[in-house]
């Protein structure tokens, strides 16, 4: 008897997918682009797809973009926050480590972001500054002096 | 954003060959940002992502059976910058979502937000759900 529960259990999931996925969303709106011929294997696409990631768990916290760039004086930081006020970011820079905490409020939930970037290059970190705008966070961190390229002139004579 | 269109987001993109053959423009690149979307009694409520869009560089349309949704993003890399690692795309956002014009166009109302977009989609009158009083 043991051994017929388990294909049994496993003949139910896969019945209650099935059962599952022959519901019709009911919803007048549809993700899909004027004119386009994907449209019908897209939505068929998708389907299969959540059946077949349905087991997995989900990450638990969602990650998001990040950039980095850099200029002769500073390097930059930059990071899509969308929906994040400037309260709910927490920047912290440990050991060559630029961490990033955020928290996004929609309704009652609350989400939580975190990411950790490594930061190339010694920056001086009392001179780190950061702004927020159109729901992108710059973070500016000033390379130590030796770092910069220097310019010496010299004259001959 | 659905699964397939993570995977094949190019497959997607209108065809860029017109039908005698002749090749048009080459189609424009675009992103299909993370939206949700709500229904309460009275209207449709989408939210939609779109980080470094600012209100200039949005535009939303809503013609018979069809919201659309158009970002640009506001910010371009200073031309002394070098990038060292990008994870963020720079295409522009498009969101198109058909519906089946039970929305009230006049009514609709629009905020953007620290690259958040709110739009609500009030139904029509004769959508609404109706309490009928019993005699």
């Amino acid at each position: 008897m043991q051994l017929n529960g388990a294909p049994s259990n496993r003949r139910n999931k896969i019945m209650n997918r099935l059962i599952r996925y022959t519901i019709p969303r009911v919803s007048p709106f549809r993700g899909t682009a004027i004119g386009n011929s994907w449209s019908g294997l897209e939505s068929e696409v998708d389907r299969l797809l959540e059946a077949a990631l349905a087991d997995y768990p989900k990450q638990a916290t969602p990650r998001f973009p990040v950039d980095l760039y850099e200029d002769k004086d500073n390097l930059y930081v930059r990071a899509e926050l969308p929906g994040v006020n400037r309260e709910a970011i927490n920047l912290e820079l440990v050991e060559g480590y630029l961490s990033l905490n955020a928290s996004r409020k929609t309704g009652e939930q609350t989400f939580n972001l975190a990411r950790s970037i490594v930061i190339p290059e010694t920056v001086q970190s009392d001179k780190v500054t950061a702004a927020l705008e159109h729901g992108v966070l710059t973070v500016t961190l000033p390379k130590q002096e030796q770092a910069k390229p220097r310019k010496i002139a010299i004259s001959v004579n | 954003m659905s699964p397939f269109n993570k995977i094949v987001s190019r497959l997607s993109r209108p065809t860029s060959q017109r039908e005698d053959g002749t090749a048009t423009l080459e189609p424009e690149y675009t992103v299909k940002p993370v939206f949700e979307l709500k229904e309460t009694d009275d209207a449709w409520g989408l939210t939609v992502h779109l980080p470094g869009v600012a209100k200039e560089g949005l535009d939303l349309s809503v013609e018979q059976g069809l919201v659309s949704i158009r970002g640009e993003r506001a910010w371009e890399m200073p031309a002394d910058w070098t990038q060292l690692y990008r994870e963020s795309v720079a295409a522009p956002f498009m969101l198109e979502l058909e519906h089946d014009n039970t929305v009230d166009a006049e009514k609709i109302r629009a905020e953007l937000k620290d690259g958040i977009l709110r739009v609500s989609l009030p139904k029509t009158e004769e959508f609404k759900p109706r309490k009928i009083a019993i005699e």
